[in-house]
């Protein structure tokens, strides 16, 4: 292909032919095999480079948040990797652990929030895009730092009110601040919508009924989690334990 | 383009796009176990399916942001194929030939075939793709990376101080020249179906 076909098509792709022009070149297209195929391949290189390079932010997030996932799930792996132990411990770990379940059986006689509530940490900010608030908002959230968590949340969400990952962290946050019915009414609102965080809210509001001592309701919504639910293991458990 | 009714494993892709942690790891807890065993079963350790299915994961990306990916098979066949072919291919290039190809047990879903088949030419072709804009001149690579982050080619013009006419010509020659290396490698012709 010459210079020439290169500037042509890219005025084609870009729109600057006139009506006549753009017609002349379709009508090339469909007679010209050899100029189709040569369009065709220049068409791909320049949607490879529109992606490529438009997207490079939204890419390297990406992969940074895959690495965190993965290397997190990987290092719960590791015990298989672990080295074989001397016989003699056993029996002393076997001691201990008994010294310990007895305690704990003391402790806990029935399911506490505390055991299920696991919220991992969050991960909000996308590389190049950050704001202060997000970094705020997550590095809260993260240290357990619930009351501040919350109100970042709701600065948030005064600009991007739709948002429902921001709506199930504040909720999540609401449960740990005691705030029941405000985070129980955000919880039910996510469970009306399609979105992806669907099934986290039922059983995160599954956590509050059970955090605020009515077992009989966590129960109830335990029950609406659909079987491919993430944490429908742990629910199962849940019920059994409630039950 | 098919017109299959997408699968409705279709949230994984589109999840992946969303780059939502929630489905990432949805995907590590239910699919990659599998995955796991298989490669530790086939010469390879767990550091080995770490790698294999985080580069798997890495290009369903790329096809779906890049080429709109529809799934219309279910995830776990197509996400095990890709991951199984990466690993195959891995042991191949180490030359290591005891490989256990149990292909009737995972070959059931066509569907499923015919769409790893697509993703792994798609990974070829990207990576070709990638590894000839590296070699590009650099002032091609800057005018195109400018061009591409630019809407506007008289604000592309003027950030490179050339006129705006030639900003215009030397894109498409860059562009033209890029579509010829890619197509004159020799890897490139054994990327058409």
């Amino acid at each position: 292909m010459q210079d020439q076909d290169f500037i042509l098509f890219e005025d084609y792709l870009s729109g600057y032919l006139s009506l006549e022009e753009k017609q002349a070149f379709e009508t090339r297209l469909e007679n010209d095999a050899p100029f189709n195929k040569a369009f065709e391949a220049y068409k791909e290189t320049s949607g490879f480079l529109e992606h490529h390079i438009k997207n490079t932010a939204g890419t390297e997030a990406f992969k940074a948040n895959l690495e965190r996932v993965s290397s997190a799930y990987f290092n719960k792996q590791v015990p298989s990797k672990t080295k074989r132990m001397n016989p003699w411990y056993y029996s002393m770990a076997a001691a201990a652990i008994l010294a310990i379940g007895f305690f704990i059986a003391q402790q806990f006689s029935s399911p506490v929030y505390d055991d299920f509530a696991n919220y991992g940490t969050i991960s909000l900010t996308v590389r190049g895009t950050q704001n202060n608030l997000t970094t705020k908002a997550e590095t809260a959230f993260n240290n357990h730092n619930y009351k501040d968590a919350e109100r970042y949340f709701l600065d948030m969400l005064e600009t991007d009110k739709d948002n429902i990952e921001l709506q199930l962290y504040r909720a999540v946050s609401l449960v740990e601040l005691n705030k029941y019915d405000e985070a129980d009414k955000l919880y039910n609102n996510i469970i009306q919508t399609p979105s992806v965080y669907k099934n986290k809210a039922i059983w995160y509001l599954a956590l509050s009924k059970l955090k605020q001592g009515d077992e009989e309701a966590c129960v109830n919504v335990l029950k609406t989690l659909p079987e491919e639910a993430e944490d429908y293991q742990q629910a199962q458990e849940l019920i059994d334990k409630l039950d | 383009m098919s017109h299959k009714k997408n699968h409705e494993d279709q949230k994984y892709i589109d999840g992946l796009v969303q780059n939502n942690a929630f489905v990432i790891q949805t995907i590590y807890d239910k699919f990659a176990p599998k995955v796991i065993n298989y490669i530790k079963q086939n010469s390879g350790d767990v550091a080995n399916a770490k790698d294999v299915i985080q580069e798997t994961i890495i290009t369903i990306y790329h096809q779906a942001t890049e080429k709109g990916l529809q799934l219309t098979c279910p995830f776990d066949a197509y996400f095990f194929l890709l991951c199984k072919r990466k690993w195959l291919n891995q042991l191949k290039k180490r030359g290591k030939k005891e490989v256990t190809i149990n292909e009737e047990v995972l070959s059931k879903d066509d569907d499923a075939q015919e769409l790893a088949f697509e993703t792994s030419l798609f990974e070829q072709q990207h990576s070709l793709f990638k590894d000839m804009f590296q070699k590009l001149g650099q002032a091609c690579k800057d005018l195109l990376t400018a061009t591409f982050k630019i809407k506007s080619m008289e604000k592309v013009a003027e950030s490179l101080g050339v006129t705006y006419a030639y900003a215009r010509k030397k894109k498409s020659l860059c562009i033209g020249k890029l579509t010829k290396m890619v197509q004159e490698s020799p890897r490139y012709k054994n990327l058409k179906p």
